[in-house]
């Protein structure tokens, strides 16, 4: 199986993305948690590409592949924008009182905590983010 | 999304329904953000309805908290499905928040 999205670089995107999801979920007949976990990590990840690979331009093209192997979920996530390694990006601290949160870090956070692997490289100019997730 | 308020029993209500994500947040922020600037109240999001939480979501709700805790009011969280329940149990933001 292989499905492929391409967004353009506007929050008005992710709207694409739910649908891609939810058909996705449908065909593979994915549990609804599974499904809501998978929408989240995409969504932060591609939220993180409109922001600091593509800040201030819209139309700029981010490509989506899902692959399913082996039982296995497989996203990549690519761009040709401003270097941008999320995986580097500081995370949220949420063992701190509500006084001492910061409002941000959290994307990177669930993206890693929702996905089995996030790995970033940089090739031939464009960010590529992998992301697995074992089904069972 | 559709934010609304309700006023009932000294609680301001604000019943959430759908997404909230990256492109809705800002819209639920500026209803809710009406009220936590009053002083003293008890502000509520109900969540029964609401299908889907994002960071952005997240970071409206922690907003809320700060905001209403300020103002000497208390901010609650009611009525999670399991999946926004497992997010915010995730995001450790069930040991600051009052949820019912």
């Amino acid at each position: 199986m292989e499905k492929k999205l391409i967004l353009t670089s506007e929050t008005s995107e992710i709207a694409k993305l739910a649908v891609f999801i939810e058909d996705l979920s449908e065909e593979l007949n994915l549990p609804k948690d599974l499904m809501f976990n998978i929408n989240l990590a995409l969504e932060e990840a591609v939220s993180n590409v409109i922001l600091y690979a593509y800040p201030d331009k819209i139309e700029k093209e981010i490509l989506l592949t899902a692959r399913l192997k082996d039982n296995m979920l497989w996203f990549e996530l690519k761009d040709y924008g401003q270097e941008f390694d999320p995986t580097q990006a500081q995370i949220a601290d949420i063992t701190l009182p509500a006084e001492e949160r910061e409002i941000g870090g959290l994307g990177i956070f669930l993206m890693r905590q929702l996905m089995d692997t996030v790995e970033y490289s940089r090739t031939d100019g464009a960010n590529i983010l992998i992301m697995t997730k074992h089904m069972n | 999304m559709e934010a609304r308020i309700l006023e009932q029993d000294n609680e301001k209500i604000v019943v959430i329904e759908g997404r909230v994500d990256t492109i809705t947040a800002m819209e639920l922020e500026n209803v809710a953000s009406t009220l936590w600037t009053q002083s003293g109240i008890t502000l509520v999001f109900d969540c029964e309805k609401l299908e889907y939480l994002s960071s952005s979501g997240l970071r409206v709700i922690l907003t809320a908290h700060k905001q209403v805790s300020a103002n000497g009011g208390k901010f609650i969280v009611r009525n999670l499905t399991r999946e926004v329940r497992a997010v915010i149990d995730l995001t450790g933001f069930s040991r600051i928040l009052s949820i019912e």
